[in-house]
């Protein structure tokens, strides 16, 4: 099924297709929510929520504008991060990681879990640190590139160049 | 613009993840309609995204997308009742899955409690605009009038004063009046024709202490005033100035031995001198 394809079937509220796109996607957006709440069952509801938003919101999806899985990744990480932020469980978890100076021993231990590709794991320890730091944070943890910004004291153009060098590295390999 | 910098500053990344304030997303939406060498980009890096989260994957439970499939098919249920329903599958799917209907309920109704916020919302928008130009209004209304009772206050505050003054003038008057060691030195007029000129000294003749009373005397012009001597051992000393207008008692200059008060017109100011031919009021002592 092409994505315009796939679109138009969810458009129509077409079962189907929510099923065919849980099963190709389900598991990456379980993944990326997972690794922001980092509580499986919380993460279930999320899921859940952004699915029934999908269904419900399809209308609002833009081709024009991007692909669907992005439009889908940020749906589900917002979700994610509005989720931790309202339940407070960030707040704990963010300063417990703030007090462990090495935070590549921190970024080990949590990509250990949600990582399962062991090929993927290896490319992002090839990364120089500042750039694993800057890509934990923001694509593993849901930290926003402002927030990032001020709690490390990074420059967000900074951010945002290490965050595109790690993404970049990333896709090349993994396109391999 | 310099194509390869603005890719390398990341910003398309940052687009791609919705990390962009509004503004800026603005920005970028256009750029991308501009240059194909950015949209290519971008779906470059919306791939790598892709790519990325399904190779670091975790796989849900197995019920998770029964779950799923199964409160989307209430809500198709849901809204069809609501929408008093134009596919007949989904109305006897509502009946056969009434139990968990019950369960997700309030979902179909998100969207009319949206509505209702939203409406809530510029009800309170409008009402608090309402309330702050009301209340600066007010504000500003209170402020004047403050300012004007202030103003008032002041003023009250400058007649208290004058009042005040004026009874410890009184006062002070009275207790020459009635303090018996002061003896009151009448001066009639010495201008032919004109009786009615008349003006007195109150003399302490213990503490020389001097006061002087206007009976009556003529209006002067502006730049004259009226000067009191006291003739002594036959030389009239000055005792001060004082204008026409002046009320109540005048303190004026200690003498002694006096045998002789009188009053001249003189320049504003006084003179050495009493000008004799201007003199208006004169009475002796004993």
């Amino acid at each position: 099924m092409t994505e315009g394809n796939l679109v138009a079937a969810l458009r129509a509220k077409d079962k189907e297709a929510l099923s065919y796109l849980y099963d190709k996607y389900g598991a990456a957006l379980y993944g990326a929510a997972l690794r922001i709440i980092q509580d499986e069952e919380i993460t279930q509801e999320v899921i859940q929520d952004v699915f029934l938003k999908i269904w419900d919101k399809i209308g609002l999806y833009n081709e024009n504008k991007g692909r669907l899985f992005t439009w889908m990744l940020n749906l589900t990480r917002n979700a994610a991060i509005d989720k931790v932020r309202s339940k407070e469980i960030k707040r704990s978890a963010k300063t417990d990681r703030m007090e462990s100076s090495v935070y590549t021993i921190d970024l080990q231990n949590s990509t250990e879990m949600s990582v399962d590709g062991i090929g993927l794991k290896a490319l992002i320890s090839e990364l120089d640190p500042d750039q694993q730091f800057v890509l934990q944070k923001v694509y593993f943890e849901g930290f926003s590139h402002s927030e990032l910004s001020e709690e490390y004291d990074i420059p967000l153009g900074t951010v945002k160049s290490r965050l595109r060098s790690a993404l970049k590295h990333l896709r090349r390999k993994v396109r391999d | 613009m310099d194509i390869e910098k603005y890719i390398a500053s990341g910003i398309l990344e940052a687009y791609a993840l919705d990390e962009l304030p509004a503004n800026e997303k603005v920005e970028v939406a256009a750029k991308l309609a501009l240059y194909p060498e950015l949209k290519a980009e971008l779906d470059a890096i919306e791939e790598g995204l892709e790519n990325l989260a399904l190779e670091s994957a975790v796989t849900p439970p197995d019920f998770l997308k029964d779950k799923i499939l199964g409160s989307v098919e209430d809500e198709i249920s849901g809204s069809v009742e609501r929408e008093s329903g134009d596919q007949e599958i989904s109305k006897s799917e509502s009946r056969a899955s009434g139990g968990q209907a019950k369960v997700v309920a309030m979902r179909p109704n998100t969207g009319k409690v949206w509505r209702q916020l939203v409406a809530a919302s510029i009800v309170i928008t409008l009402v608090s605009t309402y309330l702050a130009v009301d209340y600066r209004t007010k504000w500003k209304d209170s402020q004047e009038s403050y300012e004007q009772i202030t103003q008032n206050l002041e003023l009250q505050a400058e007649n208290f004063n004058q009042v005040k003054q004026d009874l410890d003038k009184l006062e002070q008057d009275f207790n020459v009046l009635t303090n018996s060691d002061f003896g009151r030195f009448e001066m009639a007029s010495v201008v032919d024709g004109q009786d009615q000129y008349s003006a007195s000294v109150f003399w302490n003749q213990k503490t020389l202490e001097a006061y002087l009373s206007i009976g009556t005397l003529k209006t002067l012009a502006q730049e004259q005033q009226y000067q009191l001597w006291a003739i002594i051992d036959g030389k009239p000393v000055s005792m001060g100035v004082f204008d026409f207008d002046s009320e109540g008692l005048l303190k004026m200059e200690n003498v002694s031995g006096v045998a002789t008060f009188a009053v001249t017109i003189e320049p504003r100011g006084g003179s050495e001198n009493p000008t004799l031919s201007a003199m208006q009021v004169a009475g002796n002592v004993g």
